[in-house]
């Protein structure tokens, strides 16, 4: 009780609650312009909370991913551009609404399924959390070796696209990550003599490159899409929210739960969510045939599903400190920076910390609904912003915020390299989260196995003598076997 | 710009013998079997097979995509010119920066950007200053990055 006590008082300060509404004003502004994605978002928020208390710092990230998130659904239903990549799965349903003249209903929707997804995700976060760090209590390096194994492969095989694509990307995560002296045995790798590699690639630098500097790539090369001509909604946003709920409240639980699950599940994130909550939707429906013309059922599945995620990748992230997904990775980023390591001693050592995260998370989602009232109301400014100024001021954005990790301009370098290559990997078909769990992941597999491989005097039975080793051991393995074997199967028979 | 997956493949292959054979190089330590060594040769083990794979389904499109597919904006001399210059830009900012100072480097890189992007000759210099002065104000007064002063040092505040 002391340390709920406690949360709030760290939570409800003056300058914790400026911060919240700052970051929450950002994430929808970022969240609502086409080509700035909620993960960009996050990731140009970094280098601001470097300078802020732990709290605040965690606040701001948890509220600007929310309501970039939501935000992402405004472009996709005015202008059938999805505003971040999670948005996508229901553009077309969403825009098909509009031409009905139903953009209203189907913003509202989305901001109403939006902030119940994000409570119902975050409910689930503060049950399911504290129970399993006590099951993550009994962990040692066997596990931890094994769930970073699982973690690293749902992100190459659950993503969409390639396999094998996801899999060079996760490996050249791997690879950046072992540069550096920062290994078991203290030996500098790959860094060719530079005083600057010896500390490693920064990571930070490099999200901001992957996921921001390549955006901008993209925009000078007229990639971007043209949003001038977009009309405001003017009908009143909360009409019909009783009626909706009513009528689709098993839509939205369904797209709660698979939401929530598939957040949790490490390397798959909103995005798959919204795609997997939307195919369910229409296999479920009772007028299947209606999805695709305009019909809200769909979007309220997925707007559900997408925003539950977010507290679902916050599960793994907290307990184990494995990332749900790319924004959680550069929230663990965070974590470590600001001395509240993840794992499951947290929550004994520092409860009060965990429950700071837990009402951020309530209060974030509530003041969704005001906020995301006023930025739809002014989508017609938000997307008229001439992204001709705005892009070369995120450049220098990019470039300060790489520059104030370390004071040095090695990480604007790093920032310029990390962009090129997310480019040319985006462009060629190669996912980017996988890059980031492996730069994130990488140097916790590697411990892990050579602590264990001490442990257990260098033989690989180790890795199966305990229960929970051996469990998590089989369903990694099963992992990587069934989809081969499911693969050459239907090779066979075909 | 599409690059043929063999093609791809091909310099990932040679990237995984490069940190393969580099890896061979580190010191072992006494009395253990997994030292340094360890995970870049796995790495590179790894990313070698994923790079044949590549390569067999890269040349079995061969014959339909050719070794590149461009995109509307690699015919565009416009686009292209675009991109070099932004890449040029960042550069020049982490050469310049220090020894010029942030304002000046921002504020030139700025102006370059907004006109190879289209904005108002006459609007340029002005947000040029403008966003410069506020980004320097965000992060050197607010968040106390030392962003460097370079030749404004006399009046540095």
């Amino acid at each position: 009780m002391d340390a709920i006590l406690l949360a709030t008082q760290m939570v409800f300060q003056p300058d914790v609650l400026v911060t919240i509404v700052l970051a929450a004003l950002f994430g929808l502004f970022v969240g609502s312009v086409p080509g700035l994605t909620a993960t960009m978002a996050t990731a140009l928020l970094v280098p601001i909370t470097f300078f802020m208390a732990p709290v605040a710092a965690i606040g701001a990230i948890v509220t600007c991913s929310a309501m970039a998130i939501f935000a992402g659904d405004i472009p996709g239903t005015l202008l059938r551009i999805p505003g971040t990549p999670a948005s996508a799965a229901y553009t077309d349903e969403a825009y098909a609404m509009t031409r009905k003249g139903q953009g209203e209903l189907a913003l509202g929707a989305n901001l109403l399924f939006s902030a119940l997804g994000g409570l119902f995700g975050t409910a689930v976060l503060i049950v399911a959390a504290p129970s399993l760090a006590e099951v993550a209590l009994q962990f040692s390096s066997f596990e931890y070796f094994w769930l970073a194994c699982l973690g690293l492969t749902c992100a190459t095989v659950v993503g969409t696209g390639s396999t094998i694509k996801g899999l060079v990307s996760l490996m050249i995560g791997l690879l950046v990550a072992t540069i550096g002296l920062n290994n078991p045995a203290g030996v500098p790798r790959f860094t060719f003599g530079s005083v600057d590699l010896m500390g490693g690639i920064d990571f930070i630098a490099a999200m901001i490159g992957l996921f921001a500097v390549s955006e901008i790539f993209r925009y000078v090369l007229g990639m971007s899409p043209d949003t001038s001509n977009v009309q405001a909604p003017a009908g009143n946003l909360f009409t019909g929210w009783g009626r909706l709920f009513k009528q689709y409240w098993r839509q939205s639980l369904r797209g709660n739960v698979l939401g929530t699950a598939i957040g949790a599940l490490p390397g798959a994130g909103a995005d798959i969510a919204a795609w997997v909550s939307y195919a369910v939707s229409k296999r479920f429906s009772k007028t299947p045939e209606k999805f695709g013309t305009g019909h809200v059922e769909g979007i309220i599945e997925s707007t559900s599903s997408n925003n539950a995620a977010l507290g679902g990748a916050w599960v793994p992230a907290l307990v184990f400190g494995i990332p749900g997904d790319s924004i959680t990775a550069i929230v663990i980023g965070v974590l470590y920076l600001k001395g509240m390591n993840p794992g499951p001693t947290i929550f004994i050592n520092n409860p009060q910390d965990i429950y700071a995260v837990f009402l951020i998370f309530i209060l974030a989602n509530i003041f969704m609904v005001p906020a995301g009232w006023a930025a739809i109301k002014s989508a017609r400014l938000l997307m008229r912003v001439p992204r001709n100024v705005l892009m070369p001021t995120i450049l220098l954005f990019c470039v300060v915020g790489s520059f104030a990790i370390n004071n040095s301009v090695f990480g604007i370098s790093v920032m310029l390299i990390f962009g090129l290559l997310g480019f040319i990997m985006e462009e060629n078909g190669f996912p980017i989260a996988p890059t980031i769990l492996g730069i994130v992941l990488g140097p916790l597999l590697e411990e892990n196995f050579v602590t264990s491989m001490i442990k257990s005097d260098g033989s690989f039975l180790g890795f199966f003598e305990r229960p929970l080793a051996a469990g998590l051991g089989i369903i990694t393995i099963a992992v990587w076997i069934v989809p081969l074997g499911l693969y050459l199967w239907r090779k066979a028979r075909s | 710009m599409r690059i043929n997956d063999a093609i791809l493949g091909a310099v990932l292959l040679a990237c995984s013998l490069a940190v393969g054979l580099y890896a061979r190089t580190f010191p072992a330590i006494p009395g253990q079997e997994y030292g340094a060594s360890v995970f870049p040769t796995w790495i590179s083990i790894a990313l070698g097979l994923c790079s044949a794979v590549l390569i067999a389904g890269g040349m079995r499109q061969w014959a339909e995509t050719g070794a590149v597919s461009l995109a509307s904006w690699a015919r565009s001399g416009h686009h292209l010119r675009s991109l070099a210059i932004t890449i040029a830009l960042v550069v020049f900012y982490i050469l310049a920066s220090t020894p010029l100072g942030f304002i000046p480097t921002a504020f030139i890189a700025l102006a370059i950007l907004f006109g190879v992007l289209g904005v108002k000759p006459l609007l340029t210099p002005v947000l040029a200053a403008g966003i410069t002065m506020v980004v320097h104000y965000g992060f050197y007064s607010l968040l106390r990055v030392p962003l460097p002063w370079g030749v404004l040092t006399p009046w540095a505040w």
